[in-house]
C-alpha cells in the first residue's frame, strides 16, 4: 500500500448534453464505418426506398400532368364551361351556342369562346391509321390553342389545311415533317408546326382553326366540347363561377384551379392509378423502414457486449439512444442522398416526353426528411433493445 | 484517519424470488483502505463476480450497505449508477472490452469525454497513459491488431485514465499467458501504486496473489479466511 502518494480523488467533471451528443455521435458514426458491409446493405435498403418511392411518386404526377396538362397551360382562362358531370378534361355531351352566348352576355365576363376535342384519324403513307385529339382553337385569341411550339407560328393556322402536330410522334405519324401533306379525318391537311411533349393520357394533342378542326370531326358550327371564359379585370373569378353556373345549370362550371383539383381528385380517388401508385411508394417505403430497423438492431445484438461495456463505464440509456440517433440520421441523410443521386441521373437519362416521372424540387427535400424520419422510426427497435441491456452483463 | 475507499456491512444479493430464489452474496462485511491492492479471490460460483458488480455500481444490494468513499451503494436510483461509475470507478474487463471501431487512443479517451474533457485534452490524457503502459506507439491501432497483452495494457490505460479513485479489475489475466499475465498485473501494481488509485482485483490465478496488499477470499457468498496451506 501506499502512504506517500496523493490518493486519487472523485471525478466531478461531466460533459453537457452538447458534449455527449458529439462523443456518442463520434463513436456512433466509427461503429457504422468498422462494420461496412453492414454500413453498404443498410445503405441499400434506405436507396432502394428512395429509388422506388421518387419513381413511383414521379411517375404518378407525370401521369397526373398528362391528365392536367391541357387545362394547366391554358393561364388566360378563368373559368371552364364543361358538360355535366365532367371531372377530367375530355368531352360528353356538346354545349351549344346558347351556353356560348348566355356565357358572354353575363356581367363580369370579359371573352368566351368555344373550343373543339374530339379524337380524329390521320391516315399513315402507309395506308395505316393513327389517332390524335384534335384541338379545334379560334383566331385571333387563338385560346386554347399549341402551346409548347417548337416549329411553326399560331398564325400558320390560318393556312388553309394548317394543322400542328407533336413533335414526338413524327415517327410514329409516318415521318412527317413540316410542310408534310397528310389526311386527317378524310381532309387533306398540311403540318405548319409542331409541338413538343405534349402527350396527354390520350392520343397526342394537334391542333386546327376551329372550322377546319370541325370539319375533320363533323361536328356543327354551334355545337362545342368546352366554352373557356376570361373574367373581366379586377372581378372575382369564384363570384363569376357562380354567376354562370346559376345561368348555365345544365353544364358544369369550374375555376381554372378547380379543375385541375378535380382533375386530381378523380384520378387519386376515381381511379385505381391513385391506390396503386401509393401502395407502390408506401410499400418501398416500409422496405427501407423494416430493412434500416433490422440492420441497426442486428448491429446491436452483434455489439452487445460493447453497448454494455459503454454502460458500465459510465454512458447512460440516453447516451446510447444519442448514438443510435445519430446513426439513424446518417443513414438517412446518406442513403437519401445516394437515392436521389441515382433517380435524377436515371430520370435525366430517360428525359423523353412519353412518361418521365416529374421530379419537383420539393420531392428533394420532402424524401430527405422522410428517410430520416423513417430511419430514425426504424431505431426504435435497437433503442428497445440497448434499453434493456444490464450493464452486469460485461462482467458474466 | 478517512473513511476506507469500500465499506460493506450485512451486504446480501439475492437473485429470483420465492422457491427460485438464490443467494449469491450472504452478509459481506469488508473495508478497503484508500489506496490499498486488494485481491478477491474464490473458485467458479463463489460470488466474487456479484460482489464486483455491486462495487461496480451495475447491481443493486438486496439488502445491507455498501459505501464508497463515504457515498452510499445502497439505496440508490439505478438512474443515479452511471454518475457513481463515472466517479469513482475505472474498470477492466476480463475480455478487455475494447470497442474495436476505436483505436486505442480513441477507447481510452471516450470515457474522458463523458467526464467532461474535452476532445483534445482526453486524447492527450490517453496519449500520456497509454505510453505509462508502453503502448506509445500502438496509438492508432484497433484492438484486433493488437495482442492480447497489448488489448490488456489498454484496458488498463482505460481504467487509470482520468485518475479515478477505484479500479475495479475482473479477472485481468484470464486471457492471458503466465508471464503476459504476471507484467499486467505489475503495471497495474506499479501505476496504481503511483497514481494513489485503490484496486480490488478478482482473481482465481494464484501465480499474482504475491502482488496484492492483501488478499480475500470468498467462498459460497460469504468472506472466509484463507485456506491453510499444507
Amino acid at each position: 500500500m501506499s502512504a506517500k502518494v496523493a490518493i486519487a480523488e472523485p471525478i466531478r467533471g461531466r460533459a453537457g448534453a452538447v458534449g455527449r451528443w458529439r462523443t456518442l455521435g463520434a463513436i456512433g458514426i466509427k461503429m457504422m464505418f468498422f462494420d461496412r458491409l453492414k454500413l453498404a446493405g443498410t445503405l441499400f435498403g434506405v436507396v432502394f426506398a428512395v429509388v422506388l418511392g421518387n419513381f413511383q411518386m414521379g411517375t404518378f404526377l407525370a401521369l397526373l400532368s398528362k391528365n392536367r396538362m391541357f387545362v394547366e397551360a391554358q393561364t388566360d382562362v378563368d373559368l371552364w364551361v364543361t358538360p355535366p358531370g365532367t371531372r377530367q378534361f375530355q368531352g360528353g355531351k356538346p354545349l351549344n351556342d346558347s351556353h356560348l352566348n348566355r356565357a358572354r352576355a353575363l356581367e363580369g365576363v370579359a371573352w368566351a369562346e368555344p373550343l373543339v376535342l374530339q379524337t380524329a384519324q390521320l391516315t399513315l403513307p402507309n395506308g395505316g391509321r393513327e389517332p390524335v385529339s384534335l384541338v379545334g382553337t379560334r383566331a385571333p385569341r387563338f385560346a386554347g390553342g399549341p402551346w409548347n411550339v417548337v416549329k411553326g407560328e399560331r398564325e400558320a393556322l390560318l393556312t388553309p389545311g394548317g394543322v400542328f402536330f407533336e413533335d414526338a410522334e413524327r415517327e410514329k405519324f409516318g415521318g412527317l415533317n413540316y410542310g408534310s401533306v397528310r389526311e386527317l379525318g378524310g381532309r387533306k391537311v398540311q403540318v405548319v408546326g409542331f409541338t413538343w411533349g405534349l402527350l396527354p393520357f390520350a392520343p397526342a394533342y394537334a391542333f386546327a382553326e376551329q372550322t377546319l378542326a370541325r370539319e375533320i370531326v363533323q361536328l356543327p358550327a354551334d355545337q362545342h366540347t368546352f366554352i373557356m371564359v376570361g373574367v373581366q379585370p379586377g372581378a372575382d373569378p369564384v363570384a363569376v363561377r357562380a354567376a354562370l353556373q346559376a345561368e348555365l345549370p345544365d353544364t358544369r362550371v369550374m375555376t381554372r384551379a378547380e379543375y385541375l383539383h378535380e382533375i386530381l381528385v378523380y384520378i387519386v380517388t376515381g381511379t385505381q392509378i391513385g391506390l396503386s401508385f401509393g401502395t407502390s411508394t408506401f410499400m418501398g417505403l416500409l422496405v427501407g423502414l423494416i430493412t434500416v430497423a433490422l440492420s441497426m438492431f442486428s448491429s446491436v445484438v452483434d455489439n452487445l457486449r460493447a453497448f454494455g461495456t459503454l454502460k458500465a463505464i459510465g454512458s447512460t440509456t440516453a447516451d446510447l439512444a444519442r448514438l443510435l440517433l445519430v446513426q439513424a440520421l446518417i443513414y438517412g441523410l446518406v442513403g437519401s442522398l445516394m437515392g436521389l443521386g441515382m433517380v435524377a441521373a436515371m430520370v435525366s437519362g430517360m428525359r423523353n416526353p412519353q412518361l418521365t416521372p416529374i421530379l419537383p424540387m420539393a420531392a428533394f427535400g420532402i424524401t430527405v426528411v422522410l428517410m430520416v424520419g423513417v430511419c430514425l422510426a426504424a431505431s426504435v427497435l435497437a433503442l428497445l433493445r440497448v434499453r434493456k441491456l444490464e450493464p452486469a452483463m460485461v462482467f458474466r | 484517519m478517512s473513511d476506507p475507499a469500500v465499506k460493506l456491512k450485512g451486504l446480501t444479493k439475492t437473485y429470483g424470488e420465492g422457491a427460485l430464489a438464490f443467494e449469491a452474496l450472504k452478509g459481506i462485511d469488508l473495508e478497503v483502505a484508500r489506496g490499498e491492492f486488494l485481491m478477491l479471490v474464490g473458485p467458479s460460483g463463489s460470488g466474487k463476480t456479484t460482489l464486483l458488480s455491486i462495487l461496480g455500481c451495475v447491481l443493486a444490494p438486496t439488502r445491507g450497505e455498501g459505501f464508497l468513499f463515504s457515498e452510499p451503494l445502497h439505496g440508490r436510483k439505478e438512474r443515479e449508477l452511471p454518475e457513481l461509475r463515472l466517479s469513482y470507478i475505472g474498470f477492466i474487463f476480463q475480455g478487455h472490452n475494447l470497442l474495436p471501431a476505436l483505436t486505442a487512443e480513441q477507447n481510452v479517451a471516450f470515457p474522458l469525454e463523458l467526464r467532461g474533457y474535452s476532445h483534445r485534452a482526453a486524447l492527450a490524457e490517453a496519449r500520456e497513459v497509454l505510453g505509462a503502459v508502453g503502448l506509445e506507439d500502438k496509438l492508432t491501432s484497433h484492438p484486433d491488431a493488437l495482442s492480447g497483452g497489448q488489448r490488456q495494457r489498454v484496458s488498463v490505460a482505460r481504467a487509470i485514465a482520468g485518475r479515478p479513485p477505484l479500479i475495479l479489475a475482473d479477472e485481468p489475466t484470464a486471457s492471458l499467458d503466465a508471464q503476459t499475465g504476471a507484467q499486467v498485473t505489475t503495471l497495474l501494481k506499479d501505476l496504481s501504486t503511483e497514481r494513489g488509485h485503490t484496486v480490488i482485483v478478482v482473481t482465481h490465478d494464484s501465480r499474482i496473489f504475491h502482488l496484492a496488499d492483501r488478499t480475500v477470499h470468498i467462498e459460497d457468498g460469504r468472506l472466509v479466511p484463507p485456506p491453510v496451506k499444507e
